[in-house]
C-alpha cells in the first residue's frame, strides 16, 4: 500500500529551483528520464533563460551570454535566422582538452563566415569557446541532454547541431538528441555507429579490402581467454567506450587476462571487452583527412616515434613521416580515401594506421574531429576545421584551394606533457592509456632542430655533453640499441649503465662504467643523478621484478628536470636534437613566414 | 590618457603546454589580449610553445612564433621583431617568469624593450617573500607568520613559538614534494628532517598553518591614475589547506557581511597599490579567520590568472582585454564596458546570480600504491573545471555536478551513489551512527568525493555541528546543502505511477 502523493507541478518547480535534474527526479521516483521530460514538457515547466550582463539588469546589455533558471521571466529571443548549434568539450581532462576547445571556436567562426547564427553551448569557464564575443549566442550549461534540448525548446529555425568538433562531450548525447528530433550536422549516425562498432567496422574493412589486426569481443574473463589464445599473444584488452584509451592494456598470457578482468570489473560489466591483436614494434600512423562525402583531402599523415603500444595521445608525432616507405604511403592513402567514401564522412576523419611487416593495418577511424588536428592545422597552415565545418553546412572540397601537406619542406614536431611529479609513486612508462595533460611542438627545416625545439619547450631541455644512464630489457639488448648508444658516444656523452645492460654494451664494443641499482648498493644511480651525474636516463620497461628500482629512476630524473627517456625510438630521435643543438644554430621563423614558403 | 604612441609593435608571451595548475584559461586571457591590441592598432607578436591554442592560429597575431618559451628563443624573436613593448601578463607564471629571465639577463635592456602590464619590481616584490611580506608590513596588513630554516634546531624554535600545525614546505622541489602539514613534534621532526633533504638547497620554509580559516579572492584590476575596482569577489567552499584551484568556488563570496567584505576590499586596494602594479589585474587571496576574524594576506598574482578567468566568465567583464587596454595607456573611465555598451569599465559589476567552479580530477588514471593519491592538499591534482550558474546556491551546485561529466547527474539520488538513499535511510539506529561516524571520520580529510560524503552523513543524521567539525566548510554551505537533502526527501514522499500508462 502506497502512502505517497501524486506528484505535482508545484513539487517539480520546486525541485527544478533546487536544481535537481530529470535523471535525478526518475531516480528518484524509479521512472525513466524520458518519462519526467514528458511530463514537463506537456506541463510546460521549462527554465527560463537569464543575461549575465555585469550590472544586475540595470542597463541595458547588448551581449547575448545566458544561463537558465527556473523563474518566470525569459530574457532571450530568437531570432528568425537560420541557426547552428554547436556543442563544446565540457571541462578539461585527460584525453579531452584544449585542442577540442580550438575546433569548436574554428567551426563557430566557418560557420559564421557562411551565414548562420551560430549558438555555442558549453561549461568549462577555461575556454575560449565562452567568451562572449566568440558566437553570436553563448548559452553557459551543462552539456546533457535535458538542458540541451530546454535551449532548443525557446530555439527556432535550427538547421542542427554539431557534435563531432568538441570530442567525446557531445557524442555521448548525440544519439538521444537525434532521437528527439534534433538533426546533427555531419557525418550520419548510422555511419558513425558504423566506425565505432567493431564487428561492423571489421566488415566493412574486409568489404574493402584492407588489412585489420584479427581481434574479437567478450564479456567475461573465459571467453576471452579463449579469443586471445586463438588470435594468438600479445593482445590489446580494452572496455568498448571509452576515450583516452582508460584500462588499456597489453596483455602477454592467460593469467594478465585474468587479472584485467578482476580489476577492470566495474568497467566491463557494461561494455563487451575488445581483444585486438597487439603489433608489437609496429609503427603508427595518425591521419588527419576532409571528405565531402564525395571526394577527400589528406590534411596530414603524421608518423609516431614510438612503436605501437602507446596512446596515440601520449606519442611524439612527426609532420610529414621521415621513415614509412613510398609504397606504404600509397596504401595509407588509398585506404584512407577508401574508408572516408565508404563512411560518407561529411567533415573530418581520422584514421590510425600500424605498418608491420611492410603491411598497412588499419586500427581504427573516427569520423570526427582529432586530438591532432591543431598541430596538423599550424603545422601545414591550412585551416582545417573550417573547411571541414563548412562542409558540414553544404559546400563541397572543390571550392576550396587546398595545399598538399607533402610539400612543406619544413618539419613540425608534436610532444607530450606529463604531469607525474603531482603524482608520486606512479609508474612513469608511457602504455595504452593516455596520461599526458598537454603538448608543444617544435617546427623547423630540419627532424633534429624540430625535435630539439620540441624537446627544448618540454621543459627538460636537451643535455649536450655529459652522461647517460642506459638501462634496457632483455627484448632491448640487440643490434638497434647498439646503434643508438653509439650515436650518444660519438656525441661526446659518457655512459653508465647497470651490470646487465653494461656488460652487454662492452661486449658489443660499447665501454660503459656499471653503476648499481637503487638496491644493489651505493653510490648507486639515484645518488648518481642527484650529485648531478647524469644529464640524460634512457630505461626501457623491465616488468615487474624492478618496478622499485624504476620509480626510484624515474622520479629522481622528474625531480631532477633531466630527460626520462623509456623507448629506444626516442631515444634514437632525442639523439638526433642533440646532434643539432651541438651546431648551434638557433633560428626562428614565424608561422606566417613558413607558409610563405 | 590617450594610449600610447611611442609604442608600435609588442610582444606577448603565451604560457606554453597545458599543465596541471596551468590550463587553456590563459590561451583564452592571451587571445583576447592579442585582439585587444590589434584593435587598437599594434602591431602583435606572439611566442608560444603550445599547437593546441586557438592564440597560435595564424589569424590572431601578427606573426606568430610555435617557439620554446625560454631566453634564448624570444631574444631571437626580440632580435628579429624589434617590438618596444612585452606584455608578460597573460601567459601565467611561464610567461612572468620568462619576463624576469630576459630582465636579469639584459636582454630588455640591451634591445630597449619595456615592460608592459607589470614592472620588474612589481612582479618582483609580489613574487619574492621576502619583498612581499615587507610591502604588506608597510600597508599594515598581515601575512602567515613563517622562516626559513637550514636545521632542524632552528625550525625546533620557531615551532615552540608559534605552536601546532605548522606547513612546512621544501625549497626548490617541484610542486612541493616532500612538504606537508605537522600537528605534532613527531610529525614535525619526520617532515623538516625529509624537507631538508628534498630540498636542494637544504632550505625549508616553515610557517604557521592557516588551515581551516576561510578562504577568498579578490579579482582586481587598477590603471595609471589610480582608479581601483574589484571585478569579482570568490569565496572558496574547502577551507584554507586545499588549493585554490582543487576548491570548489563560487561568487560572489557568500558569507562576508558588507563591513568584512569592505575590509578585505580596502586591503585589496592597498595591496595592489603598494606592489605597483598601475596598469592592470591581479588576483589577491586572503585568508579570514572565522572565529577572530583576523585577515591574512595569502599572496598576490601581478598577472591574470585562472581565478580571472573565472571571474570574467562569471561576471560578464572581459578582464584580460580590459588588462590589454590599461596596459597600453587607457584608464578604465576610457575604455566602455562591451557588454553594456554604455557604461564605462570603472563601474564594478554587479550580479544577481550565484556562480560555482568545480574542479574536475582524473585519479584513476595515476593509480598508484599511494592511499594518499587523491587527498587535497597545497599542491593542485584536478586538470579541468567547470562553472555554473543558477539563482542559488543548490541550484548552481547540482548543475555543477552534472556538467562535470563523471556520471553524475547531481548531488547524489542519480543511481551513482554509494550508498543510496533507501539503504541510509533503511538503516538500524545502531548501523546508521556507525556509519555516521565513519562517514564524519573520512570527512576530516579532504578529498574529491567529500562533496557527495557531505550528503551521505547528512542522510545518517550528522548535525551541522558535527559535519563543520570534520569539514571546517562554513555552515552556511553546508545549511544550503541541507536544503537540497530536505528537498530529495520531501520529494521521496511523491510517486508518478498514477500518470504512467
Amino acid at each position: 500500500m502506497s502512502k505517497k502523493k501524486k506528484v505535482t507541478v508545484e513539487i517539480i518547480l520546486k525541485a527544478k529551483k533546487n536544481g535537481f535534474s530529470d535523471r535525478q527526479l526518475a531516480q528518484i521516483f524509479g521512472t525513466s528520464e524520458e518519462f519526467i521530460r514528458d511530463f514537463r514538457f506537456k506541463n510546460e515547466i521549462f527554465p527560463v533563460y537569464k543575461t549575465v550582463d555585469t550590472c544586475a539588469a540595470e542597463f541595458e546589455a547588448g551581449t547575448p551570454y545566458h544561463y537558465s533558471t527556473y523563474e518566470k521571466f525569459n530574457e532571450v529571443i530568437s531570432s528568425d535566422k537560420e541557426k547552428i548549434i554547436i556543442l563544446g568539450g565540457g571541462p578539461n581532462r585527460i584525453g579531452q582538452g584544449i585542442e577540442f576547445d580550438y575546433c569548436c571556436v574554428r567551426c563557430v567562426k566557418a560557420l559564421r563566415e557562411e551565414g548562420y547564427e551560430t549558438i555555442m553551448i558549453n561549461c568549462n569557464p577555461e575556454t575560449v569557446s565562452t567568451d562572449y564575443d566568440i558566437t553570436d549566442k553563448l548559452y553557459f550549461e551543462p552539456l546533457t541532454t535535458e538542458d540541451v534540448l530546454n535551449i532548443c525548446h525557446y530555439e527556432k529555425n535550427i538547421k542542427g547541431i554539431v557534435v563531432s568538433f568538441g570530442g567525446q562531450t557531445p557524442l555521448r548525447i548525440s544519439k538521444e538528441l537525434e532521437r528527439n528530433g534534433l538533426k546533427i550536422l555531419g557525418t550520419s549516425s548510422k555511419n558513425i555507429d558504423i566506425a565505432e562498432d567493431r564487428k561492423k567496422f571489421g566488415k566493412l574493412l574486409d568489404s574493402l579490402e584492407i588489412p585489420k589486426p584479427e581481434y574479437g569481443t567478450a564479456n567475461d574473463s573465459v571467453s576471452s581467454v579463449k579469443i586471445a589464445r586463438k588470435i594468438g599473444y600479445p593482445v590489446l584488452l580494452r572496455p568498448s567506450y571509452v576515450l583516452g584509451g582508460r584500462a588499456m592494456q597489453i596483455v602477454y598470457n592467460d593469467a594478465q587476462v585474468e587479472k584485467f578482468f578482476r580489476d577492470e570489473a566495474d568497467l566491463s560489466k557494461d561494455h563487451p571487452v575488445l581483444i585486438d591483436k597487439f603489433l608489437e614494434e609496429a609503427r603508427e600512423i595518425d591521419v588527419d583527412a576532409v571528405c565531402d562525402s564525395e571526394e577527400v583531402y589528406i590534411a596530414g599523415i603524421m608518423q609516431h616515434i614510438e612503436e605501437a603500444g602507446i596512446h596515440s595521445g601520449d606519442s611524439t608525432s612527426i609532420l610529414p613521416p621521415i621513415s614509412i616507405s613510398k609504397k606504404n604511403l600509397i596504401q595509407i592513402k588509398e585506404y584512407t580515401v577508401r574508408i572516408a567514401l565508404a563512411l560518407k564522412v561529411k567533415g573530418l576523419l581520422n584514421i590510425q594506421f600500424a605498418v608491420k611487416d611492410n603491411i598497412v593495418y588499419v586500427l581504427e577511424a573516427n569520423p570526427r574531429a582529432s586530438r591532432t588536428i591543431p598541430f596538423v592545422s599550424k603545422t601545414t597552415g591550412v585551416p582545417v576545421v573550417s573547411v571541414a565545418a563548412k562542409i558540414i553546412a553544404g559546400r563541397k572540397l572543390k571550392e576550396f584551394k587546398l595545399k598538399n601537406y607533402e610539400d612543406l619542406g619544413y618539419i613540425g614536431v608534436k610532444e607530450s606533457i606529463f604531469p607525474f611529479q603531482k603524482f608520486p609513486k606512479v609508474k612513469m612508462f608511457l602504455g595504452p592509456e593516455m596520461r599526458s595533460t598537454g603538448e608543444v611542438m617544435g617546427i623547423a627545416q630540419t627532424f633534429g632542430e624540430a625535435m630539439a625545439k620540441a624537446q627544448e619547450s618540454t621543459g627538460s631541455g636537451m643535455p649536450v655533453k655529459g652522461n647517460i644512464f642506459v638501462s634496457v630489457n632483455e627484448n632491448d639488448k640487440r643490434k638497434k640499441t647498439i646503434d643508438i648508444i653509439e650515436k650518444y658516444v660519438k656525441l661526446g656523452f659518457g655512459i653508465v649503465a647497470t651490470a646487465g645492460t653494461s656488460k652487454f654494451l662492452n661486449e658489443n664494443g660499447i665501454e660503459s662504467e656499471t653503476v648499481f641499482k637503487v638496491n644493489e648498493g651505493r653510490p648507486n644511480v639515484v645518488d648518481r643523478i642527484k650529485n648531478g651525474d647524469i644529464q640524460i636516463v634512457i630505461n626501457t620497461p623491465l616488468g615487474s621484478e624492478s618496478r622499485y628500482d624504476e620509480y626510484a629512476i624515474g622520479w629522481e630524473a622528474v625531480q631532477s628536470k633531466i630527460p626520462f627517456i623509456t623507448t629506444l625510438s626516442a631515444a634514437s630521435s632525442f639523439a638526433e636534437g642533440i646532434a643539432y643543438i651541438k651546431t648551434g644554430n638557433i633560428e626562428v621563423k614565424s608561422l606566417q613566414d613558413y607558409y610563405k614558403q | 590618457m590617450p594610449k600610447r604612441t611611442d609604442i608600435k609593435t609588442i610582444l606577448i608571451i603565451g604560457s606554453g603546454p597545458i599543465v596541471i595548475g596551468q590550463a587553456c584559461e590563459f590561451d583564452y586571457s592571451g587571445t583576447q589580449a592579442v585582439k585587444a591590441l590589434k584593435e587598437e592598432g599594434y602591431r602583435v607578436v606572439l611566442i608560444n610553445s603550445n599547437p593546441a591554442t586557438i592564440m597560435t592560429d595564424p589569424e590572431i597575431a601578427d606573426a606568430t612564433y610555435i617557439e620554446p618559451i625560454t631566453s634564448k628563443f624570444i631574444e631571437k624573436i626580440i632580435e628579429k621583431e624589434r617590438p618596444e613593448a612585452i606584455l608578460p601578463t597573460m601567459g601565467g607564471q611561464t610567461a612572468l617568469n620568462a619576463a624576469m629571465d630576459l630582465h636579469e639577463k639584459g636582454i630588455l635592456k640591451k634591445y630597449n624593450v619595456e615592460l608592459i602590464g607589470a614592472k620588474v619590481e612589481a612582479i618582483r616584490k609580489a613574487e619574492s617573500r621576502e619583498e612581499f611580506h615587507d610591502a604588506m608590513k608597510k600597508i599594515g596588513l598581515e601575512v602567515a607568520k613563517g622562516k626559513f630554516i637550514k636545521d632542524f634546531s632552528e625550525a625546533k624554535n620557531f615551532a615552540e613559538e608559534t605552536g601546532f600545525p605548522i606547513i612546512i614546505r621544501p625549497s626548490f622541489t617541484l610542486g612541493g614534494t616532500g612538504g606537508g602539514i605537522a600537528y605534532n613534534v613527531e610529525e614535525f621532526e619526520t617532515l623538516v628532517t625529509r624537507g631538508l633533504e628534498a630540498s636542494p638547497t637544504n632550505e625549508v620554509l616553515i610557517e604557521e598553518s592557516l588551515i581551516g580559516w576561510k578562504e577568498f579572492e579578490l579579482e582586481v584590476m587598477r590603471d595609471i591614475n589610480d582608479n581601483f575596482v574589484v571585478i569579482c569577489t570568490i569565496e572558496n567552499f574547502d577551507p584554507m589547506g586545499v588549493h585554490t584551484g582543487d576548491s570548489i568556488t563560487v561568487a560572489p563570496s557568500q558569507t562576508l557581511n558588507d563591513k568584512q567584505y569592505q575590509i578585505l576590499r580596502d586591503a585589496a586596494k592597498k595591496v595592489i597599490s603598494e606592489i605597483g602594479v598601475e596598469t592592470g589585474g591581479s588576483n589577491i587571496q586572503f585568508a579570514v579567520n572565522p572565529e577572530t576574524g583576523r585577515v591574512i594576506v595569502i599572496e598576490m598574482n601581478p598577472r591574470v590568472s585562472r581565478s580571472s578567468a573565472l571571474a570574467s566568465k562569471a561576471t560578464g567583464f572581459p578582464i584580460a582585454k580590459i588588462a590589454a587596454k590599461l596596459a597600453v595607456g587607457y584608464t578604465l573611465d576610457e575604455i566602455p564596458n562591451d557588454i553594456t555598451k554604455t557604461t564605462p569599465s570603472c563601474f564594478e559589476p554587479v550580479i544577481d546570480y550565484v556562480v560555482l567552479k568545480i574542479p574536475r580530477w582524473d585519479f584513476d588514471k595515476f593509480r598508484s600504491s599511494n592511499p594518499e593519491s587523491d587527498v587535497l592538499g597545497i599542491q593542485m591534482k584536478s586538470v579541468g573545471e567547470v562553472m555554473s550558474f543558477g539563482r542559488n546556491f543548490r541550484e548552481a551546485l547540482q548543475k555543477a555536478l552534472r556538467s562535470l561529466e563523471t556520471g553524475r547527474s547531481g548531488l547524489g539520488s542519480d543511481g551513482k551513489d554509494k550508498f543510496s538513499f533507501e539503504y541510509l535511510t533503511n538503516l538500524k539506529d545502531e548501523e546508521k551512527s556507525n556509519l555516521k561516524l565513519r562517514i564524519l571520520s573520512k570527512l576530516k580529510t579532504p578529498r574529491s568525493d567529500n562533496i557527495f560524503y557531505i550528503r551521505y552523513a547528512m542522510l545518517t543524521g550528522a548535525s551541522m555541528d558535527e559535519i563543520h567539525n570534520s569539514t571546517k566548510i562554513d555552515k552556511w554551505f553546508l545549511n544550503q546543502i541541507q536544503q537540497i537533502v530536505e528537498m530529495e526527501r520531501e520529494l521521496h514522499e511523491y510517486e508518478v505511477q498514477d500518470f504512467q500508462n
